[in-house]
């Protein structure tokens, strides 16, 4: 094994980072970090190196393009192919376009392993399931490495792969299942707010001079499609300074394209006021036109009062039909600074609608657009009872960052950079605290991949850990021996089976909690979390669920045994093991020492 | 020509669209004569290059990336200049980035324009004398009246078979 691979596998773009072990004499410090630039096509024909792999993948139909003009250079006739030309086509073709393969991957309302991708494909399309939307991109990366280090094998190199700290265990798993899938070995997951905070430890190697002993850093993570909250406390052990993750925030589907497609409505509704309306072409240009005016004058050193938002005619008259408008400075800051990060106060939470009867199929996006009052209920999450004397709180029992690390493409803009700081800054002085230090992040668009391949050189000895463990306490849903009341489930009690904070290569059991489970008939418990009740004890038996804890795809096994005939009775014990890699395993464990593993059932639906 | 290559070149030419190659046909007697055309039928065999095709190739991109070629070949008389302004700072920006990404283009002299330049003379066809020319055509150096350009890399993309290198953009109808 020579190279350490880092891997950001995003809601819209993908990058690869690696570490070349060899070549570097200091064992003290880490190897430097090298971006992997990525081929793909970008134009029928045409293969092209590109430092992030937009996360799109097309399934081409008999007459999308001519034949050989989308070979990839590792596969002649590809039956789907991601990346620039993949997002570019499936512009103009929907029904054949698979995006945000990631956010279904996270979301329990559906099958994730069914084939249900792309939602809106004509009949006789062969759809595809998110898990194998996301092999497909981890199918990309490897083969792309293979084609350029062949002396190299992907398959031998030790890699990590990065997932959102607000997955759930299901989530994990199946992105781990993806990647296996993809002929992935020795996979390592890794959070990507921590990620981002290991490109920066990466960044600065003398971060021991630029935090200290009780800080707690913030770390914002807006990428895309998703919204990710992290705080990392700064605490001491035997002299050394230690890092430690102390929270993490829930599932927010909240991101840059939400913000860009905003600002598009507003423009239209401004077009369609003089009487011009747009086809849906014309809108994916306006769009795109949208995202740069936005860059433009989110740029600090702008101080122009709008931007011109040109559409050119449709058809061979270009001149005739171009549409010309602008976005004014003032519609930006309505639309995105008071839409998305309002002025707002700490105590204000996010807006929830219950869902209510028949809903389509789609992916659950955050109602509440207000990325500062996720911030803000994220930061009054309640305290575990671990974190006392490492997180600081406020008399009001806000948890305040001393430092904001910011990472993500919608963070580059300066502008909004200074809103998320000038808000954290008026919630901190009504603590009574100082303003937060800004840690510079170098790259928001590489971070994430970056600091996963530099972890991949920390968890060899050769740099700093941050601690952290899981990230959410888990549960498993036992029903009580009452007698049956017709029209009432029976009522559910709650066991705690992974504590917040269980570390990684750890395992617990729970001997006093034995099962009877049929050989040969398949049994099944259902499987709840939590990211707010942090102090519940490994084998607490909570009488019954709260609406503090979310229930996920509940975990099945079947005791199935060769040679053993069914119907007999085992008695068995729980088991949790939390893996290495990261990775949350339920076990059953019988007297005799047989182990079954619990799998998460995902065909089920999970109702929200 | 054998009989197993005359099928492989019939069921290539009938699989890709281009029906039964002329003098295969006449061979069998499915029509009687090849009529003399002035454009050869395009051969199955592998595609030479032709020079043309490097031309076709980036008048496709700039199409393609640019939409130069609706611009150019659009009357735009009747559009005021600030209509037609609008759409040129947008064809501009985009057929620059395409032309950068496929050729590399530097200045033949990179000198201050009409100031004083020393002349190389040890590639003649990349210079152009004007004024007072001297008889004997030499000159060691004048004013730069304009830097040139001079291609120093071209990268375009291979063309795969069967790529119809004459359609610079395909008709777009969209299904309603």
């Amino acid at each position: 094994m020579r190279y350490i691979i880092g891997i950001d596998l995003g809601t819209t773009n993908c990058a690869l980072s690696y570490i070349d072990t060899e070549g570097h004499s200091d064992p003290h410090s880490a190897p430097p970090v090298e971006q992997f630039a990525i081929p793909q096509l970008v134009n029928p024909g045409e293969v092209r190196e590109e430092s992030l792999l937009p996360s799109f993948l097309y399934i081409p139909g008999p007459a999308d393009f001519s034949a050989g003009s989308i070979a990839e250079p590792w596969n002649e006739n590809p039956v789907s192919f991601a990346g620039q030309l993949a997002q570019k086509r499936g512009a103009e073709n929907a029904g054949r376009l698979i995006s945000s393969a990631k956010s279904w991957l996270s979301y329990g309302g559906v099958d994730r392993t069914a084939a249900l991708l792309p939602l809106t494909a004509p009949d006789g399309v062969g759809k595809i399931s998110p898990v194998s939307a996301s092999k497909a991109y981890l199918d990309h990366l490897r083969e792309a490495w293979n084609t350029k280090h062949g002396d190299d094998r992907f398959e031998a190199q030790s890699v990590l792969v990065t997932v959102p700290a607000s997955f759930d265990a299901v989530a994990r798993e199946l992105t781990a299942h993806a990647a296996e899938q993809a002929g992935y070995r020795d996979l390592v997951l890794l959070e990507e707010p921590q990620a981002a905070f290991y490109a920066w430890l990466e960044a600065n190697p003398n971060w021991r001079e630029q935090v200290a002993i009780g800080d707690l850093i913030l770390v914002v993570d807006i990428g895309g499609g998703t919204t990710d909250y992290t705080l990392i406390a700064v605490t001491e052990e035997a002299g050394e300074l230690r890092l430690e993750r102390v929270a993490v925030g829930e599932h927010i589907l909240l991101g840059g394209d939400n913000m860009d497609l905003a600002l598009a409505r507003v423009v239209e509704a401004q077009l369609n006021a003089k009487g011009t309306r747009l086809d849906a072409m014309q809108l994916n240009a306006l769009w795109q036109q949208c995202r740069v005016a936005k860059e433009r004058l989110l740029d600090p050193a702008s101080e122009a009062s709008d931007h011109g938002v040109t559409i050119l005619g449709r058809g061979t008259g270009l001149v005739g039909g171009t549409i010309k408008t602008q976005l004014s400075r003032q519609q930006l800051n309505e639309t995105l600074l008071d839409g998305f990060f309002p002025a707002v106060r700490s105590e204000e939470m996010p807006q929830v609608r219950r869902r209510v009867g028949l809903q389509e199929i789609g992916l659950p996006y955050a109602h509440d657009v207000a990325v500062t009052r996720h911030l803000a209920k994220f930061l009054r999450q309640q305290a575990s009872k671990a974190e006392v004397g490492q997180v600081r709180r406020g008399p009001s029992g806000l948890a305040c960052p001393t430092h904001v690390l910011f990472n993500g493409g919608v963070l580059r803009a300066g502008m909004i950079r200074d809103r998320v700081i000038g808000v954290l800054n008026s919630w901190l002085q009504e603590e009574g605290f100082e303003p937060v230090h800004v840690l510079s992040g170098e790259d928001l668009m590489h971070g994430v991949s970056r600091g996963a391949a530099y972890y991949g050189v920390a968890r060899q000895g050769r740099g700093v850990r941050i601690r952290g463990g899981v990230p959410r306490t888990y549960y498993v849903g036992i029903e009580t021996s009452m007698p049956a009341v017709p029209g009432l489930p029976a009522p559910l009690k709650a066991l705690t089976v992974a504590p917040f904070g269980m570390e990684e290569g750890t395992d617990l059991q729970f001997p006093d909690r034995e099962f009877g489970l049929i050989v040969g008939e398949p049994a099944e418990f259902r499987f709840f979390t939590s990211a707010v009740r942090k102090d519940d004890a490994a084998g607490t038996m909570l009488e019954q669920v709260t609406d503090e804890m979310e229930e996920l795809a509940p975990v099945e096994v079947n005791l199935a045994t060769e040679g053993q005939p069914g119907g007999e009775i085992v008695r068995v014990t729980l088991e949790t093991v939390v893996t290495e890699t990261g990775v949350l395993q339920l076990w059953c464990v019988a007297k005799d020492g047989r182990r079954w593993k619990l799998e998460f059932n995902v065909r089920e639906r999970v109702g929200q | 020509m054998s009989r197993i290559g005359l099928a492989f070149r019939s069921f290539f030419a009938i699989l890709f669209g281009k029906g039964l190659p002329a003098d295969i046909a006449q061979h069998f007697g499915f029509i009687s004569r090849v009529e003399a055309k002035p454009a050869a039928a395009p051969k199955p065999a592998a595609p030479e290059v032709r020079p043309s095709d490097g031309a076709l190739q980036m008048l496709a991109i700039l199409q393609r990336d640019a939409r130069l070629i609706d611009f150019l070949m659009e009357d735009i008389s009747g559009y005021a200049d600030d209509q037609v302004g609008a759409a040129v700072r947008s064809l501009h920006e985009q057929s620059r980035t395409a032309l950068a990404r496929y050729v590399t283009l530097r200045p033949v002299i990179d000198g201050v324009e009409h100031t004083l330049t020393k002349i190389d003379t040890r590639d003649p066809g990349s210079i152009k004398l004007l004024g007072n020319v001297p008889a004997d055509g030499k000159a060691s150096k004048g004013i730069l009246r304009h830097k040139g350009w001079r291609v120093e890399r071209v990268e375009l993309p291979k063309i795969t078979p069967g790529q119809g290198l004459t359609i610079l953009a395909p008709a777009e109808v969209e299904i309603e």
